[in-house]
């Protein structure tokens, strides 16, 4: 019999693809801000790090993308924790900066112009300059502010930077502290929209950071955006040789008593580990798990999420009169912060003009971005041809409603039409797909764990459910991580 | 090795950790908290850079060795010389 010996590649290379092991001291899950931020660190110091993504780009929620040969951020409309002349060497990004050996001078920081709380009829301005945001107040609100300087007072003892502060109520302490019941709510509404995963509500320590960081501190942005701060970084991974695995899903984690083992990704490869960071998110670890991480219950699920539009248009914001870099807006007096009954909530949103951060006014074409709550659910449950349909809908809805927002916005209208280039938009399910939160929510659930500590003694939770919010926080959670947990332990 | 080489490592370290400290007028004899802007997360690095650097071993609850100048040499100089002559 005449047998020819046949090469079976394709079989022999599926099998050893599918049944591959590898192993390392630590795995990371996730490349947004904070899980970038811990491989940078453990990898400094000589630990074997894979960080493993699911998505086809870095940065999750603060990702990027393009269109149409325009670069947009997903997630960036400010950088807080400016380190202005007033808050100095307070600022946490200074502090972040240091521990990942970034220079602060790379960054290109361009600090806000002036930005504005509005409420109805009232306005509160601010700018990156604290005392100035004290006389607003004042002005404003006159006969509050002897118990606002005792809320401040108050602020300042809390531990809210230290991993054991108490997650209380931050409406029921405004409601308590003798100040006028309009200037607690619209304090609440830029700290709930930049880092509040609780449903009409933010927890205490929590809106202290965002306090500090917003208005003490203060708002800037990156010359070249996200990528300004995630460039560096993924250099820092090649340096320190980190396996960083782009398109790698992980399917579930394997543990054994009190200790994860294996990590299986969606391509059949195991992955033996010493430690596990998890900064996808603690009910999606959950379901890596497929059972609680923490004693005694089941994180809860988050909700809310956003819409957002963006309007590119032909000169710079101070052609039509508008020098604000950021508003965030109420049409009542009352802030809701819920995911809506319908697709979006226009009561109240945030305006961004990033090209109001800096002062260089020579620009071709800028951006002016719109953000309001929106419900996942309703989203998800369209077909596609009514998706589409909705997504153009709401897109102009919200870009001409926000003009109400602005100086003669409503009267520039046909002017900033003609000016229009592009309008783009993306939704719950868009940042679903960025970051893998359930629900598409920005800020995960409104479990947190702030030391990273699950029931399993070599897993930790870092990133938006460790409850330190925003691009500084995110990142100084998880050096914390890694540091705290990984590093100290030798 | 002497004591003064050992504060002079731990003066490098603390050049590459904090760049924009001055270092210039440090006191070998006052906590190097109270005269730079340095912090707990700061002399963890101190630590894990004598490690990367030296090979030197500081265990977690004798951080504190490392307050001042002085101090870390004279905490720092046996484990260099125990280093030198393995």
């Amino acid at each position: 019999m005449g047998s020819v010996s046949l090469p079976r590649p394709s079989l022999s290379l599926s099998k050893s693809i599918n049944s591959q092991v590898s192993s390392t001291e630590v795995a990371i899950i996730g490349a947004g801000l904070a899980g970038l931020a811990a491989a940078v660190r453990l990898a400094m110091f000589g630990k074997k790090v894979i960080l493993l993504e699911k998505h086809y780009v870095v940065g999750g929620l603060n990702s990027f993308y393009a269109r149409k040969g325009r670069k947009f951020d997903v997630g960036l409309h400010a950088l807080t924790n400016y380190p202005s002349p007033t808050s100095g060497k307070a600022s946490p990004l200074l502090k972040l900066c240091r521990q990942l050996r970034l220079s602060i001078d790379n960054l290109k920081l361009l600090p806000q112009s002036h930005s504005r709380i509005t409420f109805g009829e009232q306005s509160l301005r601010f700018n990156n300059d604290f005392q100035y945001f004290l006389g607003q107040v004042e002005e404003v609100f006159p006969s509050s502010m002897n118990a606002f300087l005792k809320l401040l007072k108050k602020m300042e003892d809390f531990p809210a930077y230290s991993v054991h502060a108490e997650e209380l109520s931050t409406r029921s302490i405004l409601r308590d502290s003798g100040i006028d019941p309009l200037l607690g709510e619209m304090l609440l509404c830029p700290t709930c929209y930049y880092g509040s995963a609780r449903p009409d509500d933010i927890d205490f320590p929590t809106f202290i950071m965002l306090f500090d960081a917003i208005f003490k501190q203060g708002l800037s942005r990156p010359e070249d955006g996200i990528r300004a701060i995630l460039n560096p970084l993924t250099e820092k991974l090649k340096e320190f040789g980190v396996d960083r695995r782009m398109n790698s899903a992980v399917r579930s984690i394997r543990t054994k008593g009190d200790k994860a083992k294996e990590i299986i990704l969606e391509s059949g490869e195991t992955i033996k580990v010493e430690k596990i960071i998890s900064t996808c998110g603690i009910r999606e670890t959950e379901s890596l798990l497929q059972e609680s991480c923490i004693e005694p219950d089941e994180a809860q699920t988050g909700q809310f999420s956003i819409i957002e539009s963006i309007r590119v248009f032909k000169g710079h914001p101070k052609d039509l009169s508008w020098d604000e870099t950021v508003v965030f807006f109420n049409r009542s007096n009352r802030f809701v912060y819920d995911c809506p009954k319908g697709l979006v909530d226009l009561e109240s949103g945030v305006i961004c003009l990033p090209d109001n951060y800096g002062t260089n006014h020579q620009v071709e074409e800028s951006k002016l971005r719109v953000t309001h709550p929106a419900n996942f659910h309703k989203w998800s449950e369209l077909s596609e041809a009514q998706y589409l349909k909705e997504k153009n809908y709401w897109e102009k809805t919200m870009l001409d409603n926000a003009l109400s927002y602005l100086p003669d916005g409503l009267e520039q209208r046909d002017q900033l039409h003609q000016r229009t280039e592009l309008l783009d938009t993306f939704t719950p399910k868009t940042i679903k797909r960025f970051t893998s939160h359930i629900n598409g929510t920005l800020y995960g659930s409104p479990t947190k764990k702030r030391d990273g500590s699950t029931k399993y003694k070599n897993l930790y939770l870092a990133g938006t459910d460790q409850g330190y919010v925003g691009i500084v926080g995110a990142m100084l959670g998880g050096i914390a991580v890694a540091n705290n947990q990984i590093l100290r332990a030798g | 090795m002497d004591k003064d080489k050992v504060k002079q490592i731990v003066l490098d370290i603390i050049a590459e950790i904090a760049p924009d400290e001055d270092l210039n007028d440090v006191k070998s004899d006052v906590r190097l908290r109270d005269q730079l802007d340095l912090d707990s997360m700061d002399f963890l690095d101190i630590v894990m850079e004598l490690r990367k650097q030296h090979g030197i071993d500081v265990p977690e609850p004798e951080y504190r060795e490392l307050e001042s100048l002085d101090s870390c040499a004279n905490y720092l100089l046996p484990k260099f010389e125990a280093g030198a002559a393995a």
